[in-house]
């Protein structure tokens, strides 16, 4: 089975246990992690504690009583804590992690970050979630099936550039909560952080390099604001543009298309103004802006510049630019 | 993804709270135990509603756990011991559905539970059976409390009855080490002794039931000396229906080492517990005779009030003279007998004034209670202490189809009788009423001929034996455990070697363990549906090849791999990812379903063959 999901952010039940378990034990390290004795950690929950109270006082009862039943009860209550603390255990043991590609996102935004988790066996009540001074509080128990199954798990970065979000820390205290186990692994793989979006004033520089009155600029690109041309329909094109009077007019079915002006490629640069962070940042949002609404830019920073661009992909290198940006 | 705000519904807690709150039917609340476990429950209840959170949703399941033990202490019967279990079944379920926080179908959450217990299960029997039991400290949980019926009363006062009632409501029911009932003439079941007589009543000790929970100075612990003769000695185990006595019926010459039976020095057993709850308690038959039976008189057991009944006073002094008490008693026998007495349940009420010396010279009829009374009487006149004693003859032997057979005891079969003082002889029992055998009617031993007769006529009484029957096996079974039998059970095990003790636990207790994990392992399969598990099966098999699934591999492919492997047994693993995809996927008309199984399963047997063959050759 192969399905690929966020972890919401919802609220999990971050009980005591898990905030001592998370300070606690050797963070491994690596591209991956199969969990196994050397590195899984287990220990009774509270509730743990409380049971074994609770077999205690029945075998009280049952000493004080000579009676079988409670001295019955209260060793099964035993038995149970020595069986969970197994099957706990052996609900994580043998479970595969490996990071996969992340892709970037905004700082001081929802990042998800990405792991394979494969398993030979069904398993109950695992919670992952990535530690971290900003992580969200947790995920849900999951409850995985056998087979291999990729989970996208939230945390967000104040900081731009390649980050790794902090250690993941995976436990179960299926299934009786007697015991918790736990493993914490710092996933190798960074992920890349655009510099927050924060509006704000940035420098245009001319557009060096592009001589006008070039063909480039009667070209513009395919838009809707300004009528350019009919052409024949075609099967695809969309009711709405075919062109009812020459249809009328009885010249055949055409389709009428649209252009965008071209207008002067404008290429960004940050404000000398603003500290250099901030200037960044008012950047990100800059470039986000122009590409959601179509516009050709470009980008000039210290190190680098951009040539004037559009669509996804230049949207993704300016960006990149901008977190990695010296 | 379910949200984790959402804890799983309620309903499966309320379920085990609602069986704990059955099971609380007939707790005793003035017991601190039974106040204790009525506020466990309640506390459980309120919590269930309040919780919220995960936290408190498993605090309940535990409380109710908890409170299923203790009501194990106090009520140990067949039905309640059924009812604790579904709870503990119930509230575990409840637990494991809170962990899995998923909202599984109930059946697979009381299998898994079931699972869980039965994996749990070996482990604590180790537990239970070697861990070496302590007794209680202090002195236990005695019980206080009286209500209900019986029989029996603290008054013997045969004179102001008129008719005696049968009463053919069961009084108590005894089952018997090696499943065979005592002779016909041992069947008395002592449970009151009245040596007080006032010219009409015989009466009780008056502190025989004052401060039930605390055992008096002068009774004493059943145990005696397990030495003598103890060994061969069967047991019995008896569960007695509420009372309002806390003395239970004995035949005067057992032990236990139940820490909550006390023999009084007149050798009354009292249990303490509460008198009207179902009780049930284990003894061992001794031969020896018991130390009350050696218990010289007082001189309480030789008062005889002046005024009243003076023709038995002057019948009982005539017989002073005969030097040996044992003759004193013939006489009486010989006079009782050749006096024409004649066994009768309707008499009719005896005068206020001089009523023995009515019954004794004038009707010479009456029931066990007038023989006895008069009996005692007689020989206290004579100069022989003596005193009435009062408890069941007989009894109905009962086997059912199921469980342990037993002696089912009726209030009809109350009884009376006397007990005299002989001397060196000790105490022995006279049953005065045996001397009106010949005279007609009833007799203790006649009456429990005819209720034999009239047994096993009723479809319902009938079923109702056989629940008891299962009743007695389970009981026999839970309370036949004890410290002597757990010594016992040691010394067989580990001899003198008792240091060994520690290490068998350890070892029992891991094995036990080990147990439980490869059964919930193993049952872990037994969720999946029947094609599902074959596939499993086919796959431990080509795992024996060395061959095992890789990620995303299907079914074929994996099949080809092997059979590229071993060309041997290419034939069957066709035929097997056929005919798994056929059932799996196809769909199959009513007969479909069982000759594809077994299409799998001879192509199966087939690939074991060629398996075994292409080990071999290599």
């Amino acid at each position: 089975m192969r399905s690929a999901e966020g972890a919401g952010s919802m609220p999990a039940d971050t009980g005591p246990d898990q905030t001592w378990a998370e300070r606690f034990g050797r963070v491994q390290q690596g591209e991956s992690l199969r969990l196994g004795l050397r590195n899984l950690y287990i220990l009774p929950s509270r509730f743990g504690g409380l049971w074994l109270a609770g077999a205690g006082l029945l075998l009280v009862v049952g000493i004080q009583t000579q009676r079988n039943g409670p001295f019955l009860l209260g060793y099964l209550l035993l038995a149970l804590l020595l069986l969970a603390l197994h099957l706990t255990h052996f609900n994580l043991q043998g479970l595969e992690l490996r990071c996969g590609q992340p892709r970037p996102g905004f700082a001081g935004e929802t990042l998800l970050y990405p792991i394979h988790l494969r398993s030979t066996c069904p398993r109950e009540a695992i919670s992952l979630r990535l530690a971290g001074p900003t992580s969200e509080g947790g995920s849900v128990p999951l409850r995985l099936s056998a087979g291999s199954r990729t989970l996208g798990l939230t945390w967000s970065s104040t900081a731009r550039g390649l980050q790794r979000p902090g250690p993941l820390l995976i436990r179960s205290s299926a299934p009786l909560g007697l015991f918790v186990c736990w493993s914490r692994w710092q996933p190798a793989r960074t992920q890349i952080v655009y510099p927050a979006r924060h509006p704000g004033p940035v420098a245009a520089a001319a557009a060096a390099g592009s001589p006008p009155g070039t063909a480039e600029q009667d070209q513009g690109l395919e838009g809707s604001d300004h009528w350019h041309d009919l052409r024949p329909q075609r099967p695809q094109d969309s009711q709405s543009r075919l062109a009812w009077k020459v249809l009328a007019q009885g010249r055949g079915r055409l389709s009428k298309t649209f252009r965008d002006p071209a207008g002067v490629p404008l290429l960004l640069a940050p404000d000398p103004g603003v500290p250099r962070e901030r200037a960044l940042e008012h950047l990100s949002a800059a470039v986000w802006q122009r590409s959601q609404r179509g516009e050709c830019f470009g980008l000039v920073l210290p190190a680098q510049s951009i040539p004037p661009g559009r669509g996804r992909e230049h949207r993704e290198r300016c960006l990149q630019a901008l977190a990695l940006s010296r | 993804m379910a949200a984790a705000g959402t804890l799983p519904s309620r309903r499966l807690q309320w379920l085990a709270e609602g069986v704990l709150a059955l099971g609380c039917v007939g707790l005793d609340p003035t017991w601190l135990l039974g106040l204790f476990s009525l506020a466990l429950v309640l506390v459980a209840g309120l919590k269930l509603g309040e919780a919220r959170d995960r936290a408190g949703r498993r605090l309940v399941a535990l409380l109710q756990l908890v409170a299923c033990g203790l009501l194990a202490a106090q009520q140990a019967d067949l039905l309640p011991s059924l009812l604790q279990l579904l709870a503990a079944l119930l509230s575990l379920a409840g637990l494991l559905q809170l962990e899995t926080g998923l909202a599984l179908a109930w059946p697979q959450l009381l299998r898994r539970s079931l699972r869980v217990m039965a994996a749990a299960l070996p482990m604590a029997l180790v537990l239970f059976l070697l861990v070496p039991r302590v007794g209680p400290f202090g002195n236990g949980m005695g019980a206080p409390s009286g209500r209900a019926s019986t029989g029996l009363s603290d008054d013997l006062d045969p004179g102001s009855i008129a008719t005696l009632v049968d009463n053919t409501s069961p009084a108590a029911r005894v089952a018997f080490g090696d499943d065979r009932p005592p002779p016909a003439g041992a069947r008395y079941w002592r449970v009151l002794v009245h040596p007080r007589f006032d010219g009409r009543r015989w009466q009780r000790d008056a502190d025989a039931e004052s401060n039930r929970s605390q055992p008096n100075a002068a009774e004493l612990l059943m145990d005696g000396n397990p030495d003598d003769g103890s060994a061969g000695g069967r047991d019995q185990v008896w569960l007695v229906e509420p009372s309002r006595f806390t003395a239970v019926p004995w035949d005067g010459r057992a032990t236990s080492t139940e820490s909550n039976l006390r023999r009084r020095p007149n050798g009354e057993l009292r249990l303490l517990r509460p008198a009207h709850e179902r009780r049930s308690y284990r003894l061992d038959e001794q031969s020896s005779p018991q130390p009350w039976q050696n218990q010289p008189p007082t001189g309480g057991d030789l008062e005889l009030p002046r005024d009243g009944n003076p023709r038995l006073q002057a019948l009982g002094r005539s017989w002073a003279g005969l030097e040996d008490p044992r003759q004193r008693v013939q006489a009486a026998e010989a006079w009782f007998q050749a006096g024409g007495f004649r066994y009768s349940t309707r008499p009719g009420t005896l005068p206020v004034r001089d009523g023995l010396d009515a019954f004794l010279f004038e009707r010479r009829e009456g029931f066990c209670g007038h023989y006895a009374s008069a009996f005692s009487a007689l020989m206290r006149a004579a100069g022989v202490p003596s005193r009435v004693v009062s408890g069941y003859l007989g009894g109905v032997w009962v086997e059912p189809l199921g469980g342990a057979p037993y002696l089912e005891l009726h209030q009809s079969n109350a009884h009376a009788w006397s007990e005299v003082w002989l001397g060196n002889g000790g105490w022995q029992r006279v049953d005065p009423s045996a001397w009106a055998l010949d005279a007609s009617g009833r007799s203790g031993s006649a009456a429990e001929q005819a209720e034999r007769g009239a047994a096993g006529t009723n479809a319902w009484l009938w079923l109702q034996r056989q629940w008891w029957g299962l009743d007695m096996a389970w009981s026999r079974w839970l309370l036949g455990f004890d410290r002597t039998q757990q010594d016992a059970l040691l010394r067989w095990l580990l001899g003198d070697q008792r240091w060994a003790l520690g290490w068998l636990i350890l070892g029992g207790a891991g094995a036990g363990l080990a147990a439980g994990l490869l059964l919930h392992r193993r049952r872990a399969l037994a969720d999946l549906d029947q094609p599902a598990r074959d596939l499993q099966t086919l796959l431990r098999e080509l795992a024996r090849l060395q061959v095992v699934p890789s990620p995303g591999e299907t079914l074929e492919q994996l099949a080809g791999r092997a059979a590229a492997l071993h060309p041997q047994l290419a034939a069957p693993l066709a035929e097997l990812v056929h005919s798994h995809a056929a059932r799996r996927f196809a769909p199959l008309a009513g007969g479909g379903e069982t000759a594809t199984r077994r299409r799998w399963q001879a192509a199966l047997r087939e690939l074991k063959r060629c398996r075994r063959d292409a080990i071999r050759q290599t």
